[in-house]
């Protein structure tokens, strides 16, 4: 500790040098976190998903739907508590560009189901008593900045439901109380779209409380069968699984990411290392006086090494500090189908670890380099 | 250039170490701007490859896409029957109305389902889409519950092999021919008989109608016609630009999202060059000192350390792009979302692609190079002779 004044004289040495490591470590600490940050926006509805919630599909695909009367079926499957079920709308609002998410949902039991959907009472009450209501999460209502009161138009997406357009009267505006239901969204009466529908009476997909999750397995599985050599056969998923599904949609992304992050860290590594090979280089003459007077190699090692570590972790601080004030949900909504992200606590402390991993890996031949010096030679050494 | 080719690049080959770092981070920078944009250069070129500028898909007006168009069995005759619709050896209309939905199947690599386009063609589609080309087996016969596969989807999910049974639909379809369409999103779907699988997916009509024109400067007519006809609400559009449009959005966010973090990156990997080339320049004061005394002008350094610079960047350029090129052809997959059905493509790194890799590393080394060299040329010349 009593050599923090010399390793921070020498860090003051060549203040350019330093500035401009710090910063190179700094930016790929931001651009990790960040990284990270969008890896876990897009796992956050998966990992906050409920274990006592099941959802059924029909087993060709999602895009196929299901009569209402499996609703009375599934109600009856031993383990079953409670039942609610939605319809993707895929409503276009003014221009395709303009995308969220849309579902036609049994209100009082999808609300029950969902405690997520957080909403006033009177808001809640608003909404259950207009069949044309819907309410819109906070991300949603802040992007178009749509309040309680305002009517939004609908253009019909999915052929469907006809060719005439939808009007909705915003009644609630709801904050996600978990990420298994996003701030993005907007949810309206089944009825409401079911009544115009080509083909009424068809269901999406349901969504079963469960009272023991160790049991999801198998009501899953005896749900199946039960529609099993039907014309609308299901398949029963947790709703881990189901959430999982739209995650793998993207291909392989932690794949993806991963590799770029990788490179991020191998670049800076480089950046790092070599700075502090140059300046090791440039103190060549320095160092061995220093040994010369007594300073075991031991401790120039602990010097050198402490340095790196030391520009490391203030490059770490301010690409955290970066991160942390620009990737925030409230600015990163990439709409889409992307997931609205930001930089937690989490992805901090792994950024912060990773600038000091990278000091310590940039200073280790530096300092091994300047602790192996030959005094002899290195004080013959013109410059 | 002697300057450069005689002094520069020679000091560089000496501090081969610092060099070596300096070239391997912009390396880095440049295989992933390369790798990441390959991905958005793959998913466009599958999705444009599936157009034909002879051929026009018609879709009800308004759809965006196939999944959410929809053409009624009536309207097939009287847009197959127009005049501008090119007509088969048999002096049958070379149309194919088509059904398009998706089933779910596992992945090979995960085991997760993924949502495998299955089209239902008609008689005429595989005249109408000439790419396609039989690698295994046979094309299904018409009205038997046979199919046909994309090569692409045949390796990305499973129990699509030559001969297997598939079940969807409340039937079971035999897969009788594996198919390749030159890299097109058809590689990753599933064909069938229309007419059978109308009723298999209980759908009451089909979606859209690919035509192939008797030449393609007839479009703008056969447009014309089909939207002044009051009984059609349908839009025609150049297949080429149908399917363009179809790859937009997921192309726009790759592009974006590679172009944005490589930026970023970049300027790491730029303060690394700049801290070399500091270096580079305070190491040899005295070189340059005596070089000026010489008689080499203050321009002469500039640029004579400025390409040092470039130079060494551009090594770290060729790299990345080397470091690069193994993911090439690498086949990958991922969600079309104005279909909502899973395409399979493959990397590609075309030149024009590399040749922006090491433009992106020149400037990088320009960038990261210019403020040394300007501080070299500044350096007095009886000072820096002084130096040791």
């Amino acid at each position: 500790m009593k050599f923090i004044g010399l390793v921070l004289k020498s860090a003051r040495r060549s203040k350019r040098r330093t500035l401009l490591t710090i910063m190179s470590v700094a930016i790929a600490v931001f651009l990790f976190a960040s990284l990270r940050a969008v890896i876990d926006g897009f796992n956050a509805a998966t990992e906050a998903s409920s274990s006592t919630r099941i959802v059924t599909l029909r087993s060709t695909s999602l895009f196929f739907q299901m009569p209402t009367s499996h609703a009375d079926v599934i109600k009856g499957t031993p383990g079953v508590q409670d039942l609610t079920w939605a319809n993707w709308f895929g409503g276009v609002y003014k221009d395709p560009q303009n995308f969220f998410a849309q579902f036609a949902i049994e209100p009082e039991s999808y609300l029950r189901m969902y405690p997520e959907i957080e909403l006033v009472p009177e808001e809640r009450k608003a909404f259950l008593d207009d069949r044309t209501g819907c309410i819109l999460g906070d991300g949603l209502a802040r992007r178009f900045n749509f309040k309680v009161g305002d009517k939004i138009t609908l253009q019909v997406g999915i052929p469907v439901y006809g060719t005439r357009d939808f009007d909705f009267n915003v009644r609630g505006i709801y904050k996600s109380g978990g990420a298994a239901v996003d701030n993005q969204s907007m949810f309206f009466h089944w009825k409401y779209a079911d009544e115009r529908s080509i083909q009424p009476g068809q269901i999406g997909w349901f969504v079963a409380q469960i009272s023991n999750p160790d049991q999801a397995t198998q009501v899953a599985t005896a749900i199946d069968q039960k529609f099993a050599n039907s014309p609308n056969e299901t398949k029963t998923d947790t709703e881990k699984q189901f959430q999982a599904t739209f995650v793998g949609m993207f291909g392989n992304l932690n794949l993806l990411l991963g590799s770029i992050a990788l490179a991020v860290v191998i670049t800076t590594l480089f950046v790092a290392a070599n700075t502090m090979a140059m300046s090791v280089r440039e103190r060549t003459t320095e160092i061995a006086v220093m040994r010369t007077l007594g300073f075991p190699a031991g401790t120039i090692f602990l010097l050198v090494a402490g340095e790196g570590l030391l520009m490391a972790i203030v490059g770490g601080v301010v690409g955290v500090g970066l991160a942390r004030g620009l990737v925030s949900p409230d600015t990163m909504q990439a709409g889409a189908f992307i997931p609205v992200f930001g930089v937690t606590n989490m992805n901090a402390l792994v950024g912060l670890l990773l600038s000091a991993l990278i000091g310590i890996l940039a200073g280790l031949i530096p300092a091994t380099m300047a602790s192996r010096l030959k005094i002899v030679d290195a004080l013959r050494r013109v410059a | 250039m002697g300057l450069i080719g005689s002094y520069n690049l020679r000091s560089m080959i000496v501090r081969k170490g610092t060099a070596a770092m300096t070239a391997g981070g912009i390396a880095m920078v440049v295989a992933v701007f390369v790798m990441t944009l390959a991905i958005a250069q793959g998913f466009r070129a599958t999705l444009v490859a599936s157009g034909s500028p002879q051929n026009s898909i018609v879709l009800r007006k308004g759809a965006t896409a196939e999944s959410v168009s929809g053409v009624v069995r009536t309207d097939v005759p009287l847009i197959e029957n127009l005049p501008q619709v090119a007509r088969g050896a048999d002096n049958r209309p070379l149309a194919s109305p088509e059904l398009v939905v998706a089933i779910a199947l596992p992945r090979q690599t995960d085991n997760q389902p993924a949502n495998v386009p299955v089209r239902g063609v008609g008689p005429k589609a595989f005249e109408v889409r000439d790419t396609l080309k039989f690698v295994e087996g046979r094309r299904f016969a018409q009205g038997t519950r046979e199919i046909n596969v994309g090569r692409l989807a045949v390796g990305r999910f499973k129990g699509l092999t030559l001969g297997s049974d598939v079940k969807f639909g409340a039937a079971t379809w035999n897969v009788v021919g594996i198919f390749t369409a030159d890299d097109a999103s058809f590689e990753s779907e599933i064909w069938g008989d229309a007419d059978l699988m109308m009723p298999a997916f209980q759908r009451p009509g089909y979606q859209s109608m690919t035509v192939k024109l008797a030449d393609p400067s007839m479009f703008d007519s056969f447009k014309a016609t089909i939207e002044g006809d009051p009984r059609l609400y349908l839009r025609p559009q150049r297949e080429q630009d149908y399917y363009a449009e179809q790859s937009q959005a997921m192309t726009t966010v790759i592009r974006v999202f590679g172009t944005f973090v490589t930026l970023i990156l970049s300027i790491g990997a730029m303060f690394g060059a700049m801290n070399t080339m500091y270096a580079a320049v305070a190491y040899r004061t005295r070189e340059i000192g005596t070089l000026r005394a010489l008689g080499f002008s203050r321009f002469r350094i500039v640029t004579a350390f400025l390409a040092e610079s470039i130079a060494l960047a551009l090594v770290g350029g060729v790299l990345g792009c080397i470091l690069a090129l193994p993911v090439h052809g690498l086949s990958t997959g991922t969600t079309n979302f104005t279909s909502f059905s899973e395409v399979a493509f493959k990397f590609r790194i075309t030149p024009a692609l590399l040749a922006g890799g090491l433009l992106f590393s020149a400037v990088m080394g320009a960038v990261g190079g210019l403020l040394p060299a300007i501080r070299a040329a500044r350096i007095p010349v009886a000072r820096a002779l002084r130096e040791i």
